[in-house]
């Protein structure tokens, strides 16, 4: 038990004294989850408004679909990441693999799912009376779109919520594609896989209340942004 | 005032048609079969009949928020069965329990103002809200959920009658108001057909209401006219 205590009192002594190992994995992690996040919100809003909104055939497959890949493993969106991006395969051109854009592919894989079923679920379920609503305030297909999506947009920040916590805590992709590399692409879960495994559990106690604190952090923050969303 | 007295070539003509709907026993059921109906441009037209009758589906069809089954639609001497938003933006519904965006009062009337590309300034805004007798200065910063249904209802019609519709359809818009509201309302309809001319179609089963302000009732049964 000591060993904890005293992993969480080296761990503050590491944040405190502004260790650049921390902060490095602090910042890959809050700059991968953040591009990550904003492409799956960006991309799956108007998707899922389309799968809530529209009626064409093979909706219903489409649902299940972006439901089953909600439990997607980490690690095969990973594998299949990585062998799109490795020199062998159709993207390797680009030279992503290895690199912390590389990661946030994988990791918008894996919020797209959760964006767009959380966004599909909203609009399908919002007050029937809207859409007449907007139509008859003279609005166009884009103006629907918008102003829908406005509509449920304590829904989006739960789902941008939800990605978030999704994508912060992956080991697997950023494992497999980023490569866990020093300074470069090393995230927090990945660092603290690592220094576990090394028997560093200071390092790995400091680097899961940062871990925490960002999750803390974003929730605050969009708990405070829907209370102004409220009133305007 | 007979629809003979407005314009000839009438603004709406309804021809053979019919509205279907699909039941929850898998069947489609039809909820409207109009054989002929045309309202003249600056008319009142009453629309009455029972509950479930049909007459808000008809509103629905006029609002072109839906096209019919069969049959043909045509407003202002053009087929508008598939309507786009250029004829769309000419009409406006009002309902009985009409829904307000999350948004303040100000943001919820200027709406189709700015979907047009039209000026919402504040004066604008202002006008529209004393036109269905609320307080500016009280009002129109106001969120949505601080408001009373009668309020609510009010703020509606303003963000209709900002538009300045060629028609202002009414489906039932005093029925669940209390007598301020209600009287606010149709004071604000009958002052906007005074001054500008707008068609008006209401369905209400306040029948006195309907004999005092409209040209002419037509009576809704089954889907059909009587």
């Amino acid at each position: 038990m000591s060993f904890i205590l005293d992993g969480m009192t080296q761990a503050f002594g590491l944040l405190m004294d502004g260790n650049p190992e921390t902060w490095s994995a602090v910042y890959a992690t809050v700059a991968v989850t953040t591009m990550s996040v904003a492409a799956s919100v960006i991309l799956g809003a108007p998707l899922g408004f389309l799968l809530g909104y529209c009626s064409f055939p093979g909706k219903r497959a489409l649902r299940m679909l972006a439901d089953t890949l909600l439990s997607f493993p980490t690690v095969v969106i990973g594998l299949i990441v990585y062998a799109l991006l490795s020199s062998r395969g159709p993207l390797g051109g680009a030279g992503l693999l290895f690199t912390l854009p590389g990661v946030a592919i994988g990791q918008t894989l894996l919020g797209l799912p959760m964006v767009i079923a959380l966004t599909a679920n909203a609009v399908e379920y919002a007050d029937t009376r809207l859409r007449d609503t907007l139509l008859t305030l003279g609005a166009s297909g884009g103006q629907v779109l918008r102003a829908m999506l406005w509509e449920v947009r304590y829904h989006l920040l739960l789902a941008a919520v939800a990605a978030y916590g999704r994508i912060v805590s992956e080991v697997g992709i950023s494992m497999m594609v980023g490569g866990n590399i020093k300074w470069h692409t090393r995230t927090i879960t990945t660092a603290i896989a690592l220094e576990t495994g090394k028997g560093e559990f200071a390092m790995g106690i400091a680097l899961g209340v940062v871990l925490m604190v960002i999750a803390f952090l974003v929730n605050l923050s969009l708990s405070g942004l829907k209370r102004r969303a409220v009133i305007r | 005032m007979n629809p003979a007295d407005h314009d000839t070539a009438p603004l709406y003509s309804l021809r053979n048609v019919t509205q279907q709907y699909t039941g929850n026993d898998g069947a489609r059921h039809t909820a409207l079969d109009i054989a002929g109906l045309d309202i003249a441009q600056g008319e009142i037209l009453g629309v009455a009949g029972a509950n479930g009758s049909g007459k808000s589906t008809l509103m629905r069809l006029l609002a072109f928020l839906e096209p019919p089954a069969s049959g043909s639609l045509f407003f202002d001497g053009s087929d508008a069965c598939a309507a786009g938003t250029t004829v769309r933006r000419q009409v406006t519904l009002l309902t009985q329990e009409p829904y307000l965006l999350h948004r303040s009062v100000a943001a919820n009337i200027a709406y189709g103002l700015r979907a047009r590309g039209e000026d919402a300034s504040h004066s604008r805004l202002a006008e529209a809200l004393q036109r269905v007798r609320l307080d500016p200065d009280d009002f129109l910063r106001r969120p949505w959920f601080r408001l009373s249904g009668g309020e609510a209802q009010r703020v509606a019609l303003a963000a209709r009658l900002v538009l300045r519709p060629r028609v202002l359809l009414l489906d039932e818009p005093t029925a669940s108001l209390d007598e301020d509201s209600s009287a606010a309302v149709r004071h604000a309809v009958l002052t906007e057909r005074r001054e500008r001319g707008t068609t008006l179609v209401i369905v209400s089963h306040d029948h006195g209401w309907l004999r005092d302000v409209t040209d002419r009732i037509i009576r809704i049964s089954k889907g059909r006219m009587e």
